[in-house]
């Protein structure tokens, strides 16, 4: 069955013509064309689907694109600032905290969802904000060191 | 070859943030799924429901007949390539046959999972309602699920061209043991009999999965001419090629493979799984065609997970601590057709220890599973687990210090390797003296609430070199351009981009590294075997070294010397005949723009082994309550030659390591009597989180390889292969239990506490 909704995704509003039984993580990739936001297993095992809805880490092959009307919807896609990398993604490159990257935009996001509500983390709480995100490459630890990096370079004020 | 270079390094060995890492961490990387060409239709693969049938006949016309389905394939759409078809790869082939089998099943299913048929679709959701409609007739088999079972003399055959190899005389019966491989010295069993102390363990080991988290994902598209080109996640882009014109019986002229982001692969990416049958579908439909692999497939019928083994040793020594005999079996569970061969772990299980007397004995066995395949130094954790549990008894029964028992019986560069050859240059003995001098070995352990271990154990992998080849054109500004054949797993395009800056004298912002498809650069192996940065990086000082000669005779030109008569230094050609006569590469670039190209070429073939040897040290608690073992310090040394970029090395080592921690607790495939994979999803197949590990520290040494641009080894497989033996011989030293199953989940530890 198709239906008609209305959503706003990164700011924009994008009125589509969606079948019901698409995930949201459907609709941003192949609708909208985000194609940062990964799909690793489609049941909400591994995180690299993770977006923002309202501010919450969300898995978006968990969330039936019917319901994205009247949410605030962020993807990896929207978090720099006018080409500019977010301090969570500039301490990820510095830190060597992506290498194959399939996992890093979810990472991304959920480190986000976290220093928006903890702006200063200790590390056990950095662990448990990602550990709904699977990463096989890097052990994890300087995902880890990176998210403190960016929390405390966002504390001094830095962008 | 050596490198020209001489003085301090300037960009190698630097600490360096990728050159693709804003790509990444901005989701702007490209991986096959997120391809979309116009008019692209979708495909699926329809799965054998059996571990072991013959496939009567198989009816497609009421999913063709589907609206929306634009073409169907079975293994009746591709050659039948005959047992024994090969392409090549390094110095040995892959088999063909084997490779048509993983990808589409012919006359026969040997494990749930297999592809039998492939449909494209207009989406998803009709390719998925069609593979209900095709009608496959199949003839249900007894099946072997287990190493025992296949093993027994009355066992269902799974092959009947399979007859053992490597003894003698050649049984006259097929046989699910597909080889048998000795490697021996010396009398292990007259010496285990007269040896003072002796120690001996039986272990199994289950299944795992590399656990990439992309899925296999492909996008093919003929054009008008029927050139067909295929992008997809492969660990090499020349091998999938040669695979794929196999399978479609297509000259390699007509076909090109492109590779995309890599998702992860550690093995699993090796074989093509996919790409020829998405080929196939749009060749028949006449438009491009994606397939993208769930979770669920990855995990049952992908491309293979590695191989469960169940192994026997017993070791015995004097009562000095100096080991005598190590005597092996080891039993590998290949899957649904024959594996990679018990060799290497043999050799990687024995190759530490400088021992007179070896009796090593492996086969390789065929079970209803699907197929196995290479996963981070292939079969090495396996054996380590084993092992370094057989050795850490042995100190146990000697009442010797662990790290000294390594010591007195380590191997040395120039000692006997299992199989009689002499050893490279290695340097154990420097590694072990690194952890006898670190607090991970010397600090007391910490007191808990329940019992804490610390156990050692040490890795090695022989790894492998094949063929890396490259190039540097110049561009117009100067500037090199690297295109190499290396698909970049590893973050080869940032290491190689800092050998071509050192090379150059330029900085790095300066190097722009590409990797090539299949028609735009030289032939290189599959990134595997911890082979690439090392071969990567002697093509490319070879190809730096080329493009400079050239643009050293075109400098010479332009300033009315000799070519020998200029000094290069960072990027300008310096005439030493007229003081100050200069040209920089931009200036030189300029002023022969209609010379034509520029470029330099590489290629390195057979170049000398990096091998790879670790050692580590892990403190554990063990819960008594509840079985589960937490990993509280973990240490890592391994000896990398030279790290071209420690952040990447410590990058591939804590990686490895975590990924031998989750094989080693809780990574373990769980088959029924039937053979159907009953925990195939994330959920129930658990991989260690960032809440599962503790920081690992990486120790990097650095013994350069003689003879090798950089002196740089392989990195990336050898800190998988000690981690389950580590945690294994630290819950021995806490709970005084051996355990001889893996993964060592809490329910494991309970019972073997409890037995």
């Amino acid at each position: 069955m198709k239906t008609l909704i209305t959503c706003t995704v990164n700011g924009a509003e994008h009125t589509l013509l969606i079948d019901t039984r698409d995930t949201l993580l459907d609709l941003l990739r192949e609708r909208l064309g985000l194609t940062g936001c990964k799909e690793g297993c489609g049941n909400g095992n591994c995180g690299t689907c993770t977006v923002l809805v309202d501010g919450a880490a969300t898995n978006a092959c968990l969330m039936l694109a019917l319901e994205a009307p009247g949410r605030d919807i962020v993807t990896i896609e929207g978090v720099s600032l006018q080409g500019k990398l977010h301090p969570i993604q500039r301490a990820l490159v510095e830190h060597g905290g992506t290498q194959c990257g399939f996992c890093t935009p979810g990472i991304v996001l959920s480190a986000k969802a976290l220093l928006d509500n903890n702006p200063s983390p200790t590390t056990a709480e950095v662990r448990h904000a990602i550990a709904g995100n699977i990463c096989r490459c890097t052990g994890y630890d300087k995902i880890v060191d990176a998210i403190v990096g960016a929390a405390a370079t966002l504390q001094a004020g830095g962008r | 070859m050596q490198s020209e270079k001489s003085g301090p390094l300037q960009v190698v060995g630097r600490r360096l943030p990728r050159v693709d890492a804003k790509e990444r961490v901005t989701g702007g990387a490209v991986y096959p799924a997120d391809l979309k060409l116009p008019g692209m239709a979708h495909a699926k693969l329809l799965r054998s429901p059996h571990a072991h049938a013959r496939i009567r006949a198989i009816d497609t016309t009421r999913a063709e007949a589907l609206p929306g389905v634009l073409a169907v394939v079975t293994a009746a759409d591709f050659p039948e390539l005959p047992i024994g078809a090969s392409v090549p790869m390094g110095e040995t082939g892959y088999d063909m046959w084997m490779v048509a089998q993983v990808n589409m099943a012919r006359g026969k299913v040997l494990w749930i999972g297999q592809p039998v048929a492939a449909v494209a679709a207009l989406d998803l959701h009709i390719a998925e309602a069609a593979l209900g409609l095709i009608e496959v007739d199949y003839e249900t088999l007894p099946a072997v699920i287990d190493l025992a079972a296949a093993m027994a003399p009355d066992a269902p055959v799974l092959h009947e061209h399979v007859f053992t190899k490597g003894v003698e005389p050649r049984p006259r019966t097929p046989s699910n043991i597909c080889s048998r491989t000795v490697i021996a010295r010396g009398d292990a069993t007259a010496a285990l009999a007269t040896a003072p102390a002796t120690a001996g363990i039986s272990v199994a080991i289950d299944t795992a999965h590399q656990g990439y988290l992309e899925p296999q994902a492909t996008v093919a598209e003929v054009d008008a001419n029927g050139f067909v080109t295929v992008w997809t996640s492969t660990q090499g882009q020349f091998t999938a090629e040669l695979m794929i014109g196999r399978m479609l019986g297509l000259p390699l002229s007509r076909l090109k493979v492109c590779p995309l982001e890599v998702g992860g692969a550690f093995g699993g990416k090796i074989i093509i799984h996919g790409e020829a049958v998405a080929a196939r579908l749009a060749q028949k439909c006449g438009r491009p065609v994606k397939m993208v692999l769930t979770r669920e497939e990855v995990l049952q019928g992908g491309s293979g997970p590695p191989s469960a083994a169940r192994i026997d040793i017993a070791v015995g020594a004097d009562k000095d601590g100096r080991l005598a005999a190590i005597k092996a079996s080891y039993h590998l569970d290949a899957g649904g057709l024959p594996g990679l061969g018990p060799s290497l772990v043999m050799q990687a299980s024995a190759a530490l220890y400088q021992c007179p007397n070896l009796d090593l004995q492996g086969f390789d066995v065929v079970t209803n599973k699907p197929r196995t395949e290479a996963y981070r130094a292939p079969g090495g954790i396996q054996a380590a687990f084993a092992m370094e549990q057989a050795m850490d008894a042995l100190c146990q029964r000697l009442g010797m210090d662990a790290l000294e028992f390594r010591k007195r019986n380590a191997s040395v560069t120039g000692g006997l390797m299992p199989i009689g050859t002499p050893f490279p240059s290695i340097g154990l003995t420097t590694i072990l003296d690194r952890v006898g001098a670190h607090s991970c070995w010397t600090d007391a352990l910490p007191q808990g609430r329940y019992p804490r271990g610390r156990g050692l154990a040490v890795g090695y992998w022989r790894g492998t070199s094949m063929t890396s080849a490259g190039h540097i054109t110049i561009a117009g500004d100067g500037r090199p351009m690297v295109t190499m054949g290396a698909v970049d797993i590893s973050g080869v395009r940032s290491t190689m981009a800092q050998v071509v800056a050192e090379e150059f004298g330029l900085p790095l912002d300066d190097i722009h590294v590409q990797t090539g498809d299949s028609k735009s650069v030289g032939y290189t192996d599959p990134a595997a075997g911890s082979r690439v940065a090392r071969t990567s990086t002697a093509a490319l000082v070879e190809a730096s070294r080329d493009a400079l000669a050239q643009l050293r005779a075109r400098a010479a030109e332009k300033l009315q010397c000799l070519p020998d008569q200029l000094d290069y230094a960072h990027g300008a050609f310096r005439s030493r005949q007229r003081s100050g006569a200069a040209i920089s590469l931009p200036e030189l670039m300029q002023a022969t723009l209609t010379d034509g190209a520029v470029v330099g070429r590489g290629v390195s073939t057979k170049l000398p082994l990096g091998v790879e040897i670790g050692a580590h040290v892990c403190d554990v608690e063990v819960d008594t309550d509840t079985g589960l073992v937490t990993v509280l310090r973990y240490t890592a040394f391994q000896d990398v030659g030279r790290a071209l970029n420690p952040i990447a090395v410590e990058g591939q080592m804590s990686g490895s390591v975590v990924q031998g921690i989750g094989w080693a607790l809780m990574e373990g495939f769980d088959y029924g009597p039937d053979g159907r994979l009953r925990n195939a999803s994330l959920l129930d197949y658990r991989m260690p989180t960032a809440l599962d590990v503790p920081p690992i520290e990486c120790v990097i040494i650095e013994t350069p390889v003689p003879g090798v641009a950089y002196g740089v080894r392989g990195v990336g497989e050898v800190p998988i292969v000690p981690p389950a033996a580590a945690i294994a011989n630290a819950i021995a030293r806490a709970i005084g239990v051996r355990m001889r199953h893996m993964p060592m989940t809490p329910e494991r530890v309970l019972r073997a506490l409890n037995a």
